[in-house]
């Protein structure tokens, strides 16, 4: 098992650097000018260019290229904006008094109905259709998803019995954050993040595929698919190669947030002290995602509701984590016991930021 | 997408406008006069009504077939009698009368009368229509119905082109309630069902007062990109394709025995137009220059294929005052440079060209500032959407170069409106337009429009990169469709299938 | 459970409203002035009035609000400024497509999802066991539309077995047409969605492996099967129900850009041609519809979840 994950987080990031290594690349040298119209309409490969040339007579793998700084300028985008907004908003709503967390906790299951791709389109309706939309429209989306994981994560921390142990030995709140939460909820949360920049790259793809992502003449992968639809039959590798391209990077930021979540499995770190402190944040069996029935998480994607979404994680980190599209934790304001024994105070210390 | 299109209504500029779309069917039914014929579009009408913004796809599925006027266009482009039996023009040109034809039935079953003719007419020009036509029938002053059968209509100046306008006039009945979704008209079909987002279907109207349609009914199936519409011509859901979108599937039925391709006359421009009244764009010589330092012939070729016309000019080669004027300001980068010498910016200089993000602006916008970097212009494409289109460069003018397509045949008369959004404004040209306007012959229309568009040309008042191709793709088994498709016409009512 | 019904519904209510009020705000907020669409050109300052009276933007927001949602409680969604057409019977006649669609692609996720979840777990030991996972995690990875244009290149151009895209104009009267019309969009959105059940279901057959009441059963003489059967099935399948509405929705929503690709005149087509053209009333519309079946799935989901399992009750109102 182990052997296994470690193996993914290898491969995952294997082609995570691969590509992002193509795009570094691209800033130096490409083989062809971005604009070079001179290879010829739908020319096949040959003559210098990899993958032949697109309608315009533009070298395809140059393409392909350009649009890898696309797909990474989203992924990494998306996740910073839906990183930075999500995880304020959760500390917030973590440490905010009961009622305004339980607002807080409703007004984000409702952010989370609206799946991310749809709330990017409606976005995209008013700014126009551009990259710099889309990312922020994904990152926006992704937002409500990470602030509910934040959230639930941050309950968790509060309720545990060294906080109140560095309440009393004088500990601000901001250093609670800084020294407590944070670290204690950052492995969870760089997983979920890593889920989410795959997911932001295939929401960017279905936008521009639709004509409201990255505007023509930019080499969007998912706009280069909607091009080379037209002439799937007579020059395949045009409506493969990005295809193939866009799979590899999701796949890679997928198998990445498995290896990584497996690094911070505790189940795997020894040491009874971090074990311990740790575990209370999952619960203990961290590879199943369906907990035992008399358990009380219910297992919930890791990912986001967006179409393009789909859970991509098998254990229960993600479970608490990203927003399920259903309301599935009907009272918003209490956190579910992390493990069947463990029951929660009633009422998690609220501390005022 | 909705403002460019009322820019298109009223002004004859046209966006590819997205239809949503659905369609396929099996098209099993026999051939001969019992077959319905299964045509394949991108343009979905907006709604039924072509006074309220039903756009281009309105034009397409009813022109002629639900609704007639009292001229028709045909599709080779000449204007001829349809509801109108008889027409006398005073000597002045200034009195229209029109006899109507007997025994025309609308599909409700009501006679038409003269009543109905002037409350048509009145439709078009009515304070909210949305018509294409309305600036130009601006010229009627009034519209009597002596009897039934006559119409007599009294313009306030001549205009040579008003019976050639009245052939975008429906005929409806006056006593009709809703024409968004309903119709009711005089032509060989009448509508069946309407699915919104998917198929319009026509069936024949047993009570046609002229000729028979040749098939049992035609239904128009949309689709939002021109991939599922080839896709649906190849699967034999379709047996015509009205207008094909862009030349990357037509290999496929180019070298098949099954389809035609056929390649009509087309009245659509692609134009890279220029502010002409910022700077630096407002000298001729930097127009000019820009002009001949594209290379529009490869532009084509790398956008239709082997397909489409070059273009010199505003005016198609199907409107009577074409000439080829391809070799004014022709590609010539060394004249181009000389040009921005004269025109003191020997080193180039650098405007923003406002791209809509649709097909084939973006394309071609590309390839223009791949062409322009060889003398030294830079360009910055800040592509908008048809919406910001509308806003920022036709109405608040706040722009130095775009690029627009213009459908439609006779618009180079938009060169001598010094108000219009690309601002070319020159007293002379202006004067011949409307002298053009009011000729007491088409002669004499001709002689000036021509000497009108020349010195348009000349100025190079916009670039005209190309005339867009109109192919029409249809199954071999078909016969008698309309292959021009002039000004988005599709008459079906001719169309066998065997 | 009556008392949990209550709570959940008022939920539900209150979730609905508040999903108004953000879709009412998010549109409100974006640039661009409605009133433009229906305006010809060179209006008059009067003309503008008229069409913002039509529209009913001459009212503050607040009051903007109140009338759009008392509008929308009796089913009015305004009308479009493209087609003038009124939005709640355009939503209405796009609905024989979405859900068939989408109820047809959830029910394949599942049959497919189901036993190949269950068996990648139960024989994680043979040769299959990793091929499924591997599948499975590149099934999450490919976009939709992606699967879609493949499919339609194979089925529909090279083997010409089926449609490439586009709904019979006779609709569901019939059947046969309208079938043929939706298999490969069904196909396509299944294929998608039981990439993801698969890796749930396996776990959650994983889970249910270890446990120790399994452990239990066997260890008191049951056979393998049938303590999978009574005790194992039930166990599994409360956190299965809860990702599945999760998934329902999912899969609704997976058909928005899959619709597109087959040119099926759904809601999804109807939202992305919205979009395209500015169309306010219809996002809104479509986007009002859409939130509430989502919530309303999640809500049968958390019912469905409690009927099977009522010891989720008691924690519930703790």
């Amino acid at each position: 098992m182990s052997r296994r994950r470690s193996l993914h987080l290898a491969i995952g990031l294997t082609l995570v650097l691969i590509l992002a290594g193509a795009v570094v690349v691209s800033y130096f040298w490409l083989p062809f000018p971005p604009d070079d119209t001179s290879g010829g309409r739908l020319s096949p490969p040959g003559d210098g260019h990899l993958l032949g040339t697109d309608k315009l007579g533009r070298d395809l793998f140059t393409q392909l290229l350009l649009g890898g700084r696309i797909a990474f300028a989203t992924g990494l985008g998306a996740v910073a904006v839906g990183g930075v907004l999500g995880v304020s908003l959760g500390l917030l709503a973590g440490f905010a008094t009961r009622w305004l967390d339980d607002a807080a906790a409703v007004a984000l299951d409702i952010l989370i109905a609206f799946p991310t791709l749809l709330l990017a389109m409606i976005i995209v309706a008013g700014a126009g259709a551009s990259l710099g939309t889309a990312i922020l429209a994904i990152g926006i989306g992704m937002a409500a998803i990470v602030a509910r994981l934040t959230r639930v994560l941050v309950k968790q921390v509060l309720s545990r019995d060294y906080i109140t142990t560095a309440r009393i030995a004088g500990v601000s709140w901001p250093g609670v954050v800084l020294s407590h939460v944070l670290p204690n909820i950052g492995p969870v949360l760089l997983v979920n993040l890593a889920l989410q920049a795959g997911l932001a790259v295939l929401a960017e793809a279905s936008l521009s595929y639709l004509g409201l992502g990255t505007p023509p003449p930019n080499a969007s992968w998912g706009r280069m698919l909607f091009e080379a639809q037209a002439t799937a039959l007579t020059s395949p590798l045009a409506a493969l190669a990005p295809g193939l391209a866009l799979v590899a990077l999701v796949i890679g930021f997928n198998l990445t947030a498995d290896g990584l979540r497996d690094l911070t499995d505790p189940t795997r770190v020894s040491g009874p002290s971090r074990a311990s402190r740790r575990r209370t944040l999952q619960s203990d069996s961290a590879h199943q995602p369906a907990p035992r029935a008399d358990a009380s998480h219910q297992p919930a994607p890791a990912t986001g509701p967006s179409p393009e979404s789909r859970p991509a994680t098998e254990g229960p980190l993600a479970a608490p984590s990203s927003g399920t599209v259903a309301t599935t934790d009907p009272f918003p304001g209490q956190v579910p016991p992390s493990s069947p024994g463990q029951v929660p105070p009633s009422d998690p210390p609220s501390g005022r930021t | 997408m909705k403002r460019l299109l009322m820019a298109a209504a009223a002004f004859g500029l046209a966006g590819v406008l997205a239809a949503c779309g659905g369609g396929d069917s099996g098209s099993a039914s026999g051939g001969g006069a019992s077959a319905t014929i299964q045509v394949g579009s991108v343009y979905e009408p907006q709604n039924l009504d072509n006074t309220a913004g039903g756009g281009q796809g309105v034009t397409e599925a009813l022109n002629g077939n639900v609704y007639e006027g009292l001229f028709k266009l045909t599709d080779t482009g000449t204007v001829e009698p349809l509801l109108a039996q008889e027409q006398k023009v005073s000597d002045d040109g200034l009195t229209y009368t029109f006899t109507l034809r007997p025994g025309v039935k609308f599909h409700s079953g009501k006679a038409l009368t003269s009543a109905d003719v002037k409350a048509s007419i009145e439709r078009v020009t009515a304070e909210n229509s949305k018509s294409a036509r309305k600036s130009n029938l601006e010229v009627v002053q009034t519209i009597t119905t002596p009897d039934a059968s006559t119409v007599v209509v009294k313009l306030k100046q001549r205009s040579i082109s008003f019976v050639y306008n009245l052939s975008y006039v429906w005929v409806v009945n006056a006593e009709a309630k809703d024409l968004t979704t309903t119709e009711d008209g005089t032509g060989p079909y009448r509508l069946g069902e309407w699915k919104r987002g998917s198929t319009l279907s026509l069936t024949k109207f047993d009570g046609y007062w002229g000729t028979a349609a040749k098939n049992a009914g035609v239904v128009f199936h949309y689709y939002s990109d021109a991939t599922a519409l080839n896709n649906a011509l190849l699967t034999n859901a379709v047996d015509v394709v009205t207008s094909e979108q862009s030349p990357d599937a037509l290999a496929q039925f180019d070298n098949n025995s099954a389809y035609k391709v056929n390649n009509g006359k087309s009245t659509t421009k692609l134009l890279l137009a220029f502010n002409d009244k910022v700077a630096p764009f407002n000298k001729v010589e930097v127009r000019q220059a820009v002009s001949s330092a594209i290379d529009d012939k490869k532009l084509l070729t790398s956008i239709w294929g082997d397909y489409g016309t070059p273009i010199g000019s505003m005016v198609p080669p199907s409107d009577p005052w074409y000439e080829d004027l391809t070799s004014v300001n022709a590609y010539d980068p060394a004249i181009a440079k000389q040009k921005l010498a004269a025109a003191g910016l020997p080193n180039g200089f650098t405007f923003t060209l406002d791209t809509p993000n649709y097909d084939p602006h973006p394309t071609a916008a590309t390839f223009i500032k791949s062409e322009l970097a060889k003398v030294g212009i830079t360009v910055n494409i800040n592509t908008i959407t048809a919406d910001e289109w509308y806003t920022k460069v036709y109405q608040k003018r706040d722009f130095q170069a775009t690029m627009q397509e213009h459908v439609n045949d006779r618009d180079v008369v938009w060169y001598g409106d010094p108000g219009f959004y690309w601002g070319y404004s020159n007293p002379q040209v202006t004067a011949e337009i409307n002298q053009a306007e009011q000729a007491k012959t088409t002669d004499e229309q001709t002689a000036l429009l021509k000497k009108a568009n020349r010195t348009i040309a000349e100025e190079a008042a916009s670039d005209w990169l190309y005339l867009y191709p109109q192919i029409v793709v249809a199954s071999s088994k078909l016969s008698g469709y309309p292959v021009n498709g002039l000004n988005a016409q599709f008459f079906a009512y001719d169309i066998v299938k065997n | 459970m009556p008392r949990y019904l209550v709570r959940r519904t008022a939920i539900l209510l209150v979730s609905l409203v508040l999903a108004a009020v953000v879709l009412f705000v998010l549109l409100r907020l974006l640039p661009g002035d409605p009133v433009n669409a229906l305006l010809p050109v060179g209006a008059t300052p009067e003309q503008i009035e008229a069409a913002r009276r039509e529209l009913g933007t001459d009212v503050s927001l607040p009051v903007q609000f109140l009338r759009w949602l008392g509008d929308a409680f009796t089913l009015d969604l305004g009308r479009s400024l493209i087609s003038t057409l009124p939005v709640g019977p355009e939503i209405a006649g796009r609905l024989p497509v979405t859900v068939p669609v989408t109820l047809a692609a959830f029910l394949l996720a599942v049959v497919i999802a189901v036993p190949v979840g269950a068996l990648a777990a139960i024989r994680a030991d043979r040769w299959y066991g990793p091929i499924i996972n591997a599948v499975a995690q590149l099934g999450i990875a490919v976009p939709a539309f992606w699967i879609g244009v493949l499919l339609v290149t194979v089925f529909a151009l090279r083997l010409q077995v089926l449609p490439a895209g586009g709904f019979p104009p006779d609709g569901w009267s019939q059947p046969g047409p309208a079938i043929e019309a939706i298999i490969l969009p069904v196909v396509t959105v299944a294929l998608v969605m039981s990439a993801s059940l698969i890796r749930y279901v396996r776990a959650a057959t994983l889970g249910v492996l270890g446990a120790d009441y399994l452990r239990t059963a066997r260890a008191l003489g049951e056979s393998s099967a049938s303590a999978m059967w009574r005790h194992g099935l039930r166990n599994a399948s409360v956190p299965v129900i809860a990702v599945l509405a999760v998934e329902l929705a999912t899969t609704f929503l997976g058909a928005v850009v899959v619709e597109s690709v087959f040119a099926l005149p759904g809601l999804g087509s109807l939202l992305v041609t919205g979009i395209r053209q500015h169309d306010y009333p219809v996002i809104q519309g479509v986007m009002l519809v859409s939130t509430a079946a989502v919530l309303l799935v999640g809500f049968l989901g958390d019912i469905a979840q409690r009927l099977i399992d009522p010891r989720l009750l008691q924690r519930g109102t703790s």
